[in-house]
């Protein structure tokens, strides 16, 4: 997986991202995309306790919520970057919540869907240089600390 | 179930004198608030305490993080988690407008009655 490193925070090169909502999506060869949280939103967030996505055949207009996030300090939506429909979500985070932390882009994948309209729902995500540059914009203006990781983390390398 | 648009009503009765009673009911708000309900917190009696300005910073219910009563009351506003306080209770703590934390509104005593009323679920602390 290419990455970037802005602050600690992992920011994937080969992923689309909604910066806005912390947020990444992996388009599928079988035509369904894998959603998941960042890196930063990990960090914000802190250990966390419990997830709980919404169940396979709900459909979900983007921006509304795909699962609810729970840390000791604080809980919220994870907003689906694209619409479409759930088709499968990940049964391990209901045992294994913290993979969230430690895997944001690999195993703590949250839910997978199959897009009503993926080429219109990318365009408005970014990937590569610009997702690094917009992170690095929204760390700054938004005085975001740098990631912490206090649950460990995979190797990236 | 789709939860959207279902109205909560949390009333919190409890201050910064009982601050272990603080924190939940702002965080079961958050989280009736990432459901996409419209949450509104109703702040009575003790509760009102707790939105004086300089207040909440001081109540830490865990001293070695970083989190205190006042992130839980501006991540719940950052949230949409409506924060409502009664203006006789204001009254009654002595308190002004001008002493509430950013974000609060002020309602009359009897607007808990119509909250209430319209909510789907009222819960209260």
């Amino acid at each position: 997986m290419g990455y970037a490193k802005v602050n600690e925070c992992i920011i994937p090169t080969d992923l689309h991202i909604a910066v806005k909502d912390n947020t990444w999506v992996r388009v599928n060869e079988d035509g369904t995309v894998t959603v998941g949280m960042t890196d930063v939103a990990q960090s914000l967030a802190g250990p966390i306790l419990h997830a709980k996505s919404k169940s396979p055949g709900t459909a979900r207009k983007k921006g509304r919520p795909i699962a609810t996030v729970e840390s000791g300090k604080w809980v919220g939506p994870i907003k689906s970057p694209v619409s479409g429909e759930i088709v499968e979500v990940n049964e391990e985070l209901a045992a294994n919540p913290r993979l969230l932390n430690t895997s944001p882009y690999r195993k703590g994948w949250v839910v997978k869907m199959k897009p009503d309209n993926l080429d219109a729902d990318l365009a408005d995500l970014q990937i590569g240089d610009e997702a690094v540059e917009a992170y690095r914009k929204k760390i700054e203006e938004e005085n975001i600390p740098a990631c912490s990781h206090i649950e460990g983390t995979e190797d990236y390398e | 179930m789709d939860l959207e648009g279902k109205k909560i009503l949390v009333i919190q009765t409890h201050g910064v004198d009982t601050p272990t009673r603080t924190y939940s009911p702002i965080y079961y708000a958050m989280a009736a608030a990432a459901m996409e309900m419209e949450v509104v917190v109703w702040f009575t009696m003790n509760g009102t305490n707790q939105l004086r300005k300089g207040v909440a910073e001081m109540i830490k219910l865990d001293p070695s993080s970083n989190v205190s009563l006042k992130t839980m009351l501006q991540q719940a506003l950052d949230s949409d988690v409506k924060l409502g306080v009664c203006q006789q209770s204001l009254n009654l703590w002595n308190m002004t407008p001008d002493d509430l934390i950013e974000g609060v509104e002020i309602m009359g005593a009897t607007s808990i009655i119509d909250l209430a009323l319209g909510a789907d679920h009222v819960m209260y602390f």
